[in-house]
């Protein structure tokens, strides 16, 4: 009995110290991790975008956040946008309902300043009072809108799905026509030296370019890459060379990575699942904005 | 019981004639499923001597403390929680190593030969000791998953440390988790034909 007695003291004191020693770890590094994250996030988006390193970015490209929020009030589930409203920062945001038949139920005008937008806590308090009294706000995701001179050139989406083991974290970008150009992995935990090949770039290159027409029926084959679309995925070969396989690949399915099919599959499913959820929702939403005629800054 | 070997003794001990993947033969399971390259083989490596050498040290700190009855739990606590330090520290301080590392990092915990060695070594010997042995160690462990993952990827994809060096891939069996047996035991053979070679040279003089 007092054997026991010792046992449950003492291994309850270790396991209060290690907790606190992770715990002051944690205190220590969560900063400085997040905001490793949101660099990390900041440098795949210009990355996608072409703006890779020392690259000039125009001053003329300007980024909207959307943030997408699923409202449910007395049973019904609507779906509200957050959109920055037209004139620059001043003009505050607009909160938009959308019910799922692609109805407008509200539009409110949100006072929110720029940098609290970015941050959840207050976000999130001021969907919660614009959606009024009685109904319930969960955040779904957030799309950004890239626009050059006041013309959208891109979108760019985060997404998250089902790999192999657990959670693949991409981030998307899609043209104005919502062909692909290009993703990033965020975060992943397939295999080592197999599924993990997804951030490789010969894997990445096969979705470069991709139309949605492609991408609406996008599978892959369980077949080797040919030699010369290898070498021009990998970046072997000159600019026009590698522009000549994208066109001639572009319809074709994606070629399966070598011993990780379930990892290449939930890829390029998983671009499939995000790309046409966009573009059936940004279509829903720009209709219901020209009907309304309400301003955003995109 | 009292250890008479100088650090350089333990250190090597470590990495020859107890590496722990050759010859005492734990941690297989990574020894066996990342080593298909070089690279994974020395962050893996590089890991895994931290996290031995301060679970080492911490354990042996504590020796007197540990109920013997409860010693398992507490070094997987021990191993589990500078997993988790060096894991937050990584992924704030070190986000270009992190983002490579990251994966593996986490499985160190389930790690025999971490476990073994603070049951063998560090719970019984002093805090210096404890710190060459588990450098020792982490060494040997190190230099065993380099040695497999140098023969995976030049005859499984045909380079070293991601430069092509082949020009061609001989071999994908051998990136496939299944070569990683084989590459193992062909390796382990080796390793103690050379010993038992070089022990019948010494006792024929």
């Amino acid at each position: 009995m007092r054997d026991m007695i010792t046992i449950v003291v003492r291994l309850t004191i270790s396991c209060l110290l290690a907790a606190s020693v992770m715990g002051l770890c944690f205190i220590f590094t969560s900063n400085a991790k997040k905001h490793n994250e949101h660099v990390k996030e900041q440098q795949v988006m210009y990355e996608l975008l072409g703006y890779s390193g020392a690259a000039e970015r125009p001053a003329s490209l300007a980024m909207h956040e959307l943030y997408r929020y699923v409202v449910s009030s007395g049973g019904r589930q609507s779906i509200g946008y957050l959109l920055p409203g037209a004139e620059g920062e001043e003009a505050g945001f607009l909160f938009v309902n959308i019910d799922l038949d692609g109805r407008l139920i509200a539009s409110t005008p949100v006072a929110l300043s720029a940098g609290d937008a970015l941050e959840a806590e207050p976000r999130n308090r001021a969907i919660q009072a614009a959606a009024g009294p009685g109904a319930s706000v969960t955040f779904a995701d957030q799309t950004i809108v890239v626009t050059d001179g006041g013309e959208r050139i891109a979108y760019l989406m985060g997404g998250k799905f089902q790999g192999f083991k657990t959670f693949i974290h991409l981030m998307l970008a899609v043209d104005p026509d919502f062909a692909l150009i290009g993703f990033e992995v965020l975060e992943h935990e397939e295999d080592p030296g197999l599924g993990a090949e997804i951030v490789e770039g010969y894997f990445k290159n096969q979705f470069k370019g991709k139309p949605f027409t492609a991408i609406k029926t996008i599978d892959v084959v369980k077949a080797p890459i040919p030699d010369d679309y290898y070498k021009a995925l990998t970046g072997k070969v000159g600019e026009e060379e590698i522009l000549r396989f994208r066109e001639q690949y572009k319809e074709k399915d994606i070629y399966a990575l070598t011993g990780a099919t379930i990892s290449a599959k939930a890829v390029a499913m998983g671009v499939k699942g995000i790309v046409t959820k966009f573009a059936y929702r940004i279509d829903v939403l720009d209709r219901v904005l020209q009907e309304q005629q309400l301003a955003t800054s995109f | 019981m009292t250890n008479d070997k100088s650090p350089l003794q333990l250190i090597s001990r470590g990495i020859l004639s107890e590496n722990p993947i050759f010859k005492l033969a734990l941690s297989m399971c990574p020894a066996v499923g990342i080593s298909t390259t070089v690279m994974n083989g020395i962050l893996l490596g590089t890991a895994v001597l931290f996290v031995q050498v301060f679970s080492s040290v911490t354990i042996s700190v504590f020796k007197n403390y540990i109920h013997p009855r409860i010693r398992i739990p507490t070094y997987t606590l021990t191993i589990a929680t500078w997993v988790t330090v060096i894991d937050l520290v990584l992924a704030a301080y070190m986000p270009e190593a992190y983002a490579k590392m990251g994966i593996f990092v986490k499985l160190i915990v389930a790690f025999a030969i971490i476990t073994m060695r603070l049951e063998m070594f560090a719970c019984k010997e002093s805090v210096n000791d404890s710190f060459w042995d588990g450098l020792g160690m982490g060494l040997g462990f190190m230099v065993g998953m380099v040695a497999i993952g140098l023969v995976r990827e030049l005859l499984g994809s045909g380079a070293i440390l991601g430069y092509d060096v082949l020009g061609f891939k001989p071999l994908l069996f051998f990136i496939l988790p299944s070569a990683g047996f084989f590459v193992v035991g062909l390796m382990m053979a080796f390793f103690n034909w050379i010993e038992i070679y070089y022990k019948r040279r010494r006792g024929v003089q």
